[in-house]
């Protein structure tokens, strides 16, 4: 259920105007540490590149508004 | 139409098949819900909530029938219920907040076009009624509008709308599937308190998800929010991913959880790697 609770939730915050890419759902068990780090990391640079977030940032909003 | 109803609740009262009825009354130009246990009560004042148009007065009577209902544990009621008022029943059947069906007698009303159109109805009778006719169901274009826009436009959109809230609660109130005894909206540690707008736009958005599986479309939030926000299209998005999702419906009659109500693996399944 929480594969289609995720996709519920990107397709609602899509519809909101926040990219759906910003919300991800990885399994990664408490015994997987490198691959743990491996996926934040991972993460946090795909988030870096999507830029400042327009929710926390409104200075994204009004220049493209 | 009116005089069909109260002759059929009339009749329901005197042959004892119900205790009382729960519908509303008109007084003094007060549309308001009424409990009537006698006969003779109905010939004063009886609505089915019409003041100067048809269903401009309406109420969430399925919430008010829950707390009637529980506070009487004996007694068989009977209920005024349109499309709208049945959808929601259905669902407080299924999220175990009703559960004596035995002892509700339904009596429908078939809500006029002008009224079904005015709230864009996806079904604006319910599946057995004692007056009107059956209107034709309105599918609704908002949300297509908003869809149309790209992805800045629609956070512009729903900020500026979401930028009027006042916080007055109207939509959580007015709305017949709200039950919760302890309300997210209300919790600091989840939505900051004390902010006027609230949390733009995680409010409306965190509403908008408890709609998930609950939101029976009736259109009382819309219609009591002060502020004209168009939450309509919100949860109207919200019950068109629930069905593409989940592939369910909400306000049908029939046994079975909202799938958001259930935890763990899909019915059926063992776990989530089947």
């Amino acid at each position: 259920m929480t594969v289609k609770r995720v996709a519920f939730m990107k397709q609602l915050l899509e519809f909101a105007g926040v990219d759906p890419e910003r919300l991800m759902l990885k399994w990664v068990s408490s015994a997987e540490g490198p691959r743990f780090a491996k996926v934040v990391t991972e993460f946090v640079e795909k988030i870096r590149s999507l830029g400042p977030s327009p929710l926390s940032n409104p200075a994204v909003l009004e220049k493209a508004g | 139409m009116i005089e069909q109803v109260a002759a059929h609740v009339k009749t329901l009262l005197e042959e004892g098949k119900v205790s009382a009825f729960l519908g509303l009354r008109d007084q003094n130009g007060n549309i308001f819900p009424y409990v009537y246990e006698k006969p003779a009560d109905l010939d004063d004042g009886f609505s089915v909530g019409d003041l100067e148009g048809p269903g401009d007065s309406r109420y969430p009577i399925a919430k008010i029938l829950m707390t009637l209902i529980s506070s009487s544990p004996d007694k068989v009621v009977g209920v005024l219920l349109r499309g709208c008022d049945e959808r929601a029943l259905n669902e407080l059947l299924r999220w175990n907040q009703l559960t004596q069906t035995d002892r509700i007698v339904r009596v429908g009303i078939a809500c006029p076009a002008e009224l079904a159109k005015a709230h864009e109805c996806r079904k604006p009778f319910p599946d057995e009624f004692v007056a009107g006719e059956k209107a034709e169901p309105v599918a609704s274009d908002s949300v297509d509008e908003i869809v149309a826009l790209d992805l800045l436009g629609r956070l512009d959109y729903w900020k500026r709308e979401f930028d009027r809230c006042i916080k007055c609660y109207g939509c959580r109130d007015v709305c017949p599937v709200c039950f919760c005894n302890v309300c997210s909206l209300e919790e600091n540690a989840l939505i900051r308190t004390g902010d006027l707008p609230p949390e733009n736009p995680m409010f409306h958005l965190t509403r908008a998800v408890h709609m998930a599986g609950r939101c029976i479309d009736c259109n009382l939030c819309t219609e009591v929010c002060p502020a004209e926000i168009p939450l309509r299209t919100l949860y109207k998005k919200v019950a068109d991913i629930v069905k593409n999702e989940f592939g369910y419906v909400t306000g049908e009659p029939g046994e079975g959880k909202s799938p958001l109500n259930i935890l763990g693996p899909d019915p059926g399944h063992t776990s989530a790697n089947e």
